[in-house]
Formats: C-alpha cells, sequence, structure tokens
C-alpha cells in the first residue's frame, strides 16, 4: 500500500532522515518509534507531500509520490492527521470535516456517501457530535485533536498518517483515542502511527520500525518489538506508558 | 571571513568618498546622493517592515514631514545645518509615534490602509498650510553652510555619505541589540513577547519612531540635496517604492536596503533610454542565468523552478531588441521587472543571492565566539523568604459570553513546590494560566502573587515581577535562533538605552556579554548548546518545548508556570524534563505545573489540584487526588495507573 526506499530528506541544509525504508501493507498498522529529533514527524511530513524528500522512492498504491504536491497526494489516498492538530480554527466542526472530504466533493476522489460518512465519523467521536455547530477554534486541545484525526477518515483515504495523535489529551482520553485506533484498524483502514506512547502504540500495531537519528535501527512485528529488551529499555520504560 | 567583509566594506565606503574625485558630472552625483538618501529611509523602514512585521505605507509621508522641517526652518528662520537636521529627525520621530497608534490595533491590510491614509494626510496638510509651507508653490532653498562656509555640490555630497554610513551603523547596532531582538520577538510571537516581559505596546512604539527618525534625517538630507520641495513630491507612488525596495532588495538586510534604493532610483532612469534598456536587459538575463546554474550545481534548486525566471529574462532581452522607442513601454516594464522580482524573489535579492549561492546569513556566531558560560548552571537562585504562600487566588471566575470556563477557583501556591494542575481537556486550566500572566482579566476574583495583586496589570508588567510561563502551543520566535529566543527572555537584564546601542558604550558590551553567557548556559542546562545556533522553527517539537523552558527561566522567575511540558515527548525525554524540573525547584522557583502524564505529575508534584468544567473538584496529595472517586470518574479513567 504504502512503500518507502531510502528516503533522504530534512530542512534546509540539515538532513534529518539518512535513507530509510517502511513498508506498511494494506489493512496494517504500522508503528514509528523514537525519541525527540529522532526523524519521526518529518518523516510523515515527506510521506505527505508537505516537505520535497533530498532522495528515495516512496509510492502509494504503486504510483511514485515523492516530490509531488499535498494536494495531489491527498487525491491519491492519503491522509494525514498533523502533529499539533492544524484544525480550520475559525470554520464550525461539521465544516471542517467535509473539508476533509474536498477532493471527494470535487470528484478527483470517487465521492461515495460523504453525508453518511459524516454521521459515523461524528459516532465514532461523540464529543465532536455534541459540538458539530461549534467553531473548532473554540473547542479544547483534546476535541481539536479529536477532529484532526476524523477530519483525515473524511477523506476515505487508503492511508491514514497519524502524528500524535494522544498529544496534549488526559489520560482517559488517551485510551478513547486507542480504541478508536483499535476500532479503525478492524474497519481496515491502513494506518501508519507516530506516538509519544510507544507501549501502547505496539500493542494496537502490527509491525514496528524504530527511528534513530534519521536511520532505522530496528523493526519487526510489534509483539517482538515490544519483548526486544534494547526497545522495551529505551522506549518502554516506567514512564510514558500509560 | 570576518576581515574579508571589513575589507569590502572599507572599499565601499572609499569608493563612494572617491566618486565625484573622479567623476564630475553633477548629474550622477546627484544621481548616488539620492541612492543614499533613499537608503537611509529603507534602512528605518525595515525596522518596521522587516523585523517587527508591521506594514507601513506611510514613510512617504514621514520623509515629507523631514523635508518640510528643514524646509520651513530655512525659509522662515533661515535656520542652519545643526538645527534643522536633528529637528527634522526629533520632529517626524514625534510623528513616527502618532503612526504606531493605529498599529498597535490593528495589523494586516488594516494596518496597510491606516498608514496609507496617514501619508495622504500629510501630503494634503502641507498643501493646504500655506502659511507655513507656501502650499504647493513649494519652498526653494541653498545647499547649507557649515562652519560658516557654505557647501558645493561635491561637499555635500560627503556629508551624505558620511551620514549614511553612520546611518547604517546606528541601525545595524540597534538591530543586533536587545532592542532589535525585542522588534523581532514581536513579530514571532507578540503574546510570547509580553510573557517575556517585552512590552508589544512600548516596543512597537519604539520601532515606529526610530524607524521615523531616520524618515525624518533622510528627508531633510533630501530637501538640501533637491534645493527644493514640493507637496507633490512624498506621494503615495513613493510611499509604495519605498515598500517595494524593501521587499526586492530582501528584507532584514542593511546590504537588501541599498540594493532595493538603488533599484527604485535608477530603473525608471535606465527604461528612459532603448540603448540603455539593451544593456540592462542583457544583463539582467545573463545574473540570472549564472545564478541559476551556480545555483542547480549546488544543489540549492532544480530546473524545474529556474525555468521559467531565466526564460522570462532572457525574454525579456530579447523584446529590448524588437522595440524601437521606450516610450509607451517605460512603465510597463518597470512593473513586469517589480512583479517579477517580488514573485520569484520572495526573499528579496539579497536572501536569493545568499541562497543560490550558499551563503550563510551572517549569524551572530561570529560574535558569539569566545564567548562561553562559565560556571556550574545559569539558574538564578531565588531565596526570598522560603515557605509560606507565592500565590494565592480566590473565587476567580472567567466568563466567555455564557461559558463560565473558571468558576469560583482558588488556589493556593506555596513557595518553593511543585504545584500539579490537571484536569480533563477543556476544564479551564489553560485559562487559569492565561488569568495568571494577565493575558486574560478574570471577570471576578482576586489573584496576588508575592503580596502584591495580579488583576489588570499587563502580561509584561506580571512578567516582571517575577512569574514566567510556557505555552500549550508553542510559542516561540520561529526566525530567531534558539539563542536569540533565550536573550528575549533575558532582555530584562539591560538597562542600556538607545545611546549606548548605537555607541558600544562599555555599558553595553557588558550587558551583551553577560547575557550572551547566560543564554548558552541556559541553553546548556535544558541540553540545546549545540543547537544554539539554529533557527527555532527548524527544531523538533520536543526540543521546542524544551527552548521554551530556557526561555522562561531566562527572566528569573519566582515562579514558572509549566504547560504540557512533556506532551509530545518519549520516555527518555520524559525521564530527562523530571530530573530539570526538580533541579529548577532545588533553586528555588516555584513551578505550576500542567500535565497529562501521570507519571511526572505524581512523582514529582507536592500538591495537585483538579479542574472539571472550570470548577476545582479535588485537591491533596498526589496519592489521595489519584484515589478520589471524582478525579477517575472524570479524569483518569479506569486504565489508568
Amino acid at each position: 500500500m504504502l512503500q518507502i526506499k531510502n528516503l533522504v530528506a530534512g530542512y534546509g541544509k540539515v538532513q534529518v532522515l539518512h535513507g530509510i525504508s517502511i513498508h506498511v501493507p494494506k489493512g496494517k498498522v504500522v508503528t514509528l518509534i523514537g525519541s525527540n529529533g529522532a526523524g519521526k514527524t518529518t518523516t510523515m511530513r515527506a510521506i505527505s507531500g508537505m516537505i520535497a524528500p533530498t532522495s528515495g522512492e516512496i509510492s502509494l498504491n504503486g504510483t511514485r509520490v515523492e516530490g509531488k504536491e499535498s494536494y495531489d497526494i491527498a487525491k491519491l489516498g492519503l491522509a494525514h492527521s498533523p502533529e499539533g492538530r492544524r484544525v480550520f480554527a475559525t470554520m464550525t466542526v461539521n465544516d471542517n470535516l467535509i473539508l476533509g472530504a474536498f477532493p471527494r466533493l470535487t470528484g478527483s476522489r470517487p465521492k461515495g456517501d460523504v453525508a453518511g460518512d459524516l454521521e459515523r465519523a461524528l459516532d465514532l467521536f461523540p464529543r465532536l457530535k455534541e459540538r458539530r455547530l461549534q467553531l473548532a477554534g473554540t473547542l479544547s486541545g483534546g476535541e481539536q485533536q479529536m477532529l484532526a484525526m476524523a477530519r483525515a477518515v473524511m477523506l476515505n483515504p487508503d492511508v491514514v498518517l497519524l502524528d500524535e495523535p494522544s498529544m496534549g489529551l488526559a489520560p482517559i482520553l488517551v485510551a478513547e483515542v486507542f480504541r478508536i485506533i483499535a476500532r479503525l484498524k478492524s474497519e481496515g483502514v491502513t494506518m501508519l502511527l507516530v506516538e509519544q506512547f510507544a507501549a501502547a502504540a505496539l500493542a494496537v500495531a502490527d509491525y514496528g520500525y524504530v527511528l534513530e537519528n534519521g536511520r532505522i535501527s530496528v523493526h519487526g512485528p510489534a509483539t517482538q518489538l515490544r519483548d526486544d529488551p534494547a526497545v522495551k529499555a529505551a522506549y518502554l520504560g516506567g514512564s510514558g506508558s500509560h | 571571513m570576518k576581515s574579508r567583509n571589513l575589507i569590502l566594506t572599507i572599499l565601499g565606503i572609499a569608493a563612494l568618498l572617491l566618486f565625484p574625485v573622479g567623476i564630475h558630472n553633477p548629474y550622477y552625483i546627484h544621481l548616488l546622493e539620492t541612492i543614499m538618501i533613499y537608503a537611509i529611509v529603507l534602512f528605518g523602514l525595515d525596522i518596521v517592515v522587516g523585523y517587527t512585521g508591521q506594514v507601513s505605507l506611510g514613510h512617504a509621508g514621514l520623509f515629507g514631514i523631514g523635508a518640510y522641517t528643514a524646509g520651513v526652518l530655512v525659509f522662515k528662520l533661515a535656520a542652519p545645518l545643526w538645527i534643522t537636521l536633528p529637528a527634522a529627525v526629533l520632529l517626524t520621530a514625534g510623528f513616527g509615534a502618532l503612526l504606531a497608534l493605529p498599529a498597535l490595533r490593528v495589523s494586516g491590510p488594516y494596518l496597510a490602509m491606516v498608514t496609507l491614509a496617514f501619508g495622504t494626510i500629510i501630503q494634503i496638510l502641507i498643501n493646504e498650510m500655506s502659511f507655513l509651507t507656501e502650499g504647493p508653490l513649494g519652498i526653494k532653498l541653498e545647499k547649507p553652510s557649515m562652519f560658516g562656509h557654505k557647501l558645493d555640490e561635491r561637499e555635500f555630497y560627503w556629508l551624505v555619505v558620511v551620514l549614511t554610513v553612520l546611518s547604517c551603523v546606528v541601525v545595524h547596532r540597534i538591530l543586533r541589540s536587545h532592542l532589535g531582538r525585542a522588534f523581532e520577538a514581536l513579530r514571532g510571537s507578540p503574546v510570547a513577547s509580553d510573557c517575556m516581559g517585552v512590552s508589544v505596546y512600548r516596543y512597537k512604539v519604539y520601532a515606529f519612531v526610530i524607524s521615523a527618525g531616520f524618515a525624518g534625517l533622510a528627508g531633510s538630507l533630501y530637501a538640501y540635496s533637491e534645493q527644493y520641495i514640493s507637496p507633490n513630491s512624498y506621494n503615495n507612488e513613493l510611499t509604495v517604492l519605498f515598500l517595494l525596495a524593501v521587499i526586492m532588495g530582501g528584507r532584514k538586510s542593511r546590504i537588501g536596503s541599498m540594493v532595493g534604493a538603488a533599484i527604485i532610483v535608477l530603473l525608471p532612469k535606465l527604461l528612459d533610454d532603448i540603448e540603455m534598456f539593451r544593456y540592462v536587459s542583457v544583463g539582467l538575463a545573463i545574473l540570472v542565468a549564472v545564478v541559476a546554474v551556480l545555483g542547480i550545481q549546488k544543489g540549492r534548486t532544480t530546473w524545474k523552478q529556474m525555468a521559467i525566471p531565466v526564460a522570462g529574462s532572457i525574454a525579456l532581452a530579447v523584446l529590448s531588441f524588437t522595440l524601437k522607442t521606450m516610450t509607451d513601454w517605460r512603465l510597463s516594464i518597470f512593473g513586469v521587472i517589480m512583479l517579477f522580482v517580488v514573485y520569484y524573489l520572495q526573499d528579496g535579492i539579497v536572501g536569493f543571492v545568499r541562497s543560490a549561492l550558499n551563503l550563510k546569513r551572517a549569524k551572530a556566531e561570529g560574535e558569539v565566539a569566545g564567548v562561553a558560560f562559565k560556571g556550574a548552571d545559569a539558574l538564578s537562585t531565588t531565596t526570598a523568604g522560603s515557605g509560606g504562600e507565592i500565590l494565592k487566588a480566590t473565587g476567580v471566575l472567567m466568563q466567555f459570553g455564557g461559558l463560565k470556563a473558571l468558576n469560583n477557583v482558588d488556589l493556593s501556591i506555596r513557595r518553593g513546590t511543585i504545584h500539579g494542575l490537571i484536569g480533563p481537556n477543556g476544564s479551564g486550566k489553560s485559562t487559569m494560566m492565561n488569568v495568571l500572566t494577565g493575558i486574560y482579566v478574570p471577570t471576578a476574583g482576586e489573584i496576588n502573587f508575592a503580596g502584591r495583586s495580579v488583576v489588570g496589570r499587563t502580561s509584561s508588567d506580571i512578567a516582571l515581577s517575577g512569574i514566567a510561563r510556557t505555552f500549550q502551543n508553542v510559542q516561540l520566535f520561529g526566525e530567531m535562533t534558539a539563542l536569540q529566543n533565550v536573550q528575549v527572555g533575558l532582555h530584562h537584564t539591560f538597562a542600556s538605552n538607545l545611546l549606548d546601542v548605537s555607541l558600544h558604550t562599555p555599558r553595553y558590551l557588558r550587558e551583551s556579554t553577560a547575557a550572551t553567557q547566560r543564554g548558552l548556559g541556559l541553553l546548556k542546562f535544558v541540553g540545546l548548546e549545540d543547537l544554539a545556533f539554529e533557527e527555532a522553527r527548524n527544531l523538533p517539537y520536543g526540543k521546542q518545548r524544551l527552548l521554551e523552558i530556557a526561555r522562561a527561566l531566562a527572566l528569573d522567575p519566582q515562579l514558572l508556570l509549566l504547560d504540557e511540558p512533556a506532551a509530545g515527548l518519549t520516555a527518555p525525554d520524559i525521564k530527562e524534563l523530571i530530573s530539570f524540573i526538580r533541579k529548577i525547584r532545588e533553586h528555588g522557583v516555584t513551578v505550576i505545573l500542567i500535565e497529562h502524564h501521570m507519571d511526572v505529575v505524581m512523582s514529582m508534584c507536592d500538591t495537585v489540584s483538579v479542574l472539571d468544567f472550570g470548577q476545582k473538584i479535588s485537591e491533596g496529595l498526589p496519592a489521595q487526588v489519584q484515589a478520589d472517586e471524582k478525579v477517575i470518574e472524570a479524569y483518569l479513567g479506569g486504565t489508568a495507573t
């Protein structure tokens, strides 16, 4: 579904990723683990076209997308729920969600049942349903995070990139977010997940990659990584799990 | 590198000074003089546009005020040069303060409109106030005298050279100092500036006043240079040209201002004559092609990106040879070139050349070389009366329309403790932070910090009295380096004024070195010393959060408010965070901690308060709160540990 080969990327003169390869098979959840500055968000941004990679290949459903613009990559079926939410603050929750389906409304993706999907998305996030006519900027941080996720799903995407979906959420909502990820997975949504709660991410994921200083140091099935002593010591230690 | 720059600068000044010795044609001398006078305006305008990020379309008006101050003083009182120049600077600076007033309330297109109106009003006033300005007739004046000797064309030229160089040095020094950092901080994040004790209000006015002062100086020189002033010279076209010059030359650059000034003066003249135009367009095409090839070789750009500029400049060159006369085409071509530059070179000509040739922006690195932080750590220790209450909030009510974001909240923080503030998203924690730091004024209730009420005071005032904070959504000054961000926090350690900065007095140099040392020390404390010269926006998210803490500590706070410092941090980073928050407390700084990572809250806090729907639902020792049924139901959920 999503195949990344020898991706090199960075900002200006700073090279962050030094040739990483990742494979996200259809219907699977793959997680990317690493400390701050390892290059997780840069990977996400390169995949969705927010930055142009220096070299390497990114293919989505067999189509090469590296160097393409974000909006073209979205049309090919990739949705990105970015770090730090980035909701459209002056628009209502409803409008934010409908904008998530924009390529479906303009005919560059199969239309399907947008109105029905809107209701399904709101059912998935009951807190958003209560606030569907409220301006997104007036939502609390946690609600905005949910809106960003729901908006990504509205594309009816082939692959969803989730960057830190639990950041800044109360513990009770963190559990909720992981329940939603599990539910999306059971519906067959393909996901690439970056999460601060590495243990929880590995619990929901099928496969994991560990990113260290812009290189993949370890990768393997999620169950195997959970038991890997080195991974345990570095990323799953007492703190950070919930 | 540094000595090479120095040699180039000396050569440049020498060339300017020797120009009229080699070339006697007064036309060219006057042309160069005009460029320098415009450059002085642009140095000042760049402070407002490039650094504080405000738009001003009022600078032609300010330029006119400077010109008329000199003109009227000479015409009515026959005032000498040493009175007219300072008078023009001071009076125009005063009008600059007037122009700053709308900038305090509006920004973006609205500010552009208001400043445009300001410029228009000035022009009309000059026209109407005939008793003072001779109205549309204008004022004739002669070249000034110095020491009883009337300056001739060449001598006046030298005076302009000297004043231009002085202006350049002074502006450069201001912008490299704490004042310049304050201006740039306003652009990066006004909220964060206020919370670092840098009053947005005050520094916006400063920026406009200083900027206007230079416009006034330039205006008065222009009056002597032209020897005739009339209201029509200071119209809206000129103001747009000034703005274009800053953008085309490259903002935040003195060389950019000079290049911009040269373009707006020379380009219309070059386009007068078809022969000249042919030279210019061929030269431009060659320049663009060379830069494109160099850029592609260095991997800074691609053929795709460069195709249109190269093709466009070649097309222009071809066009120049098919035209028979210039008269009909002059303005259109001028417009096309302008559009072309603004559209393709968004960082201006200087920025474009810099990035194509891979030149580093003249960084503060050089100045900082050799300055290193010595000592154990850069945190100040506050000892002021340990124990007791540092902050007491009673009955705080914060109402937005019908919504009570905070509903009668009491909070009592003991000095030297870490006080946790937790609660569901939207429960009012961040609102509480904003109330404590003066961003919101509470609808009702009383807040006392160190024996003084906080309610109704400005954010910068509260910050200076000892409350520092970080932000839930990171509020760094993106275009500034990590070190500069921390130095904005150290703004309060400067007592130097404009004069100290301009002259680099011992007091300023001492304070500047001290701020650099402490800045590096604080970066070291949070583990960012290797990234000191990286722009803040290029740092990974987690490191941005650490930088915010370093910046907050620079205020030497008694009370530090941390809004979700661990958000987005992974397990190993969180361990580090815990260890240095503990260190902060050991220095006697009281901490209020908003955080969702329960292990962080539970392992560090002395007391925890829980908010839900704007009300305090629980308070006590971490273990008590964790066991509270209400807290589990509203916040922790069944799965949390």
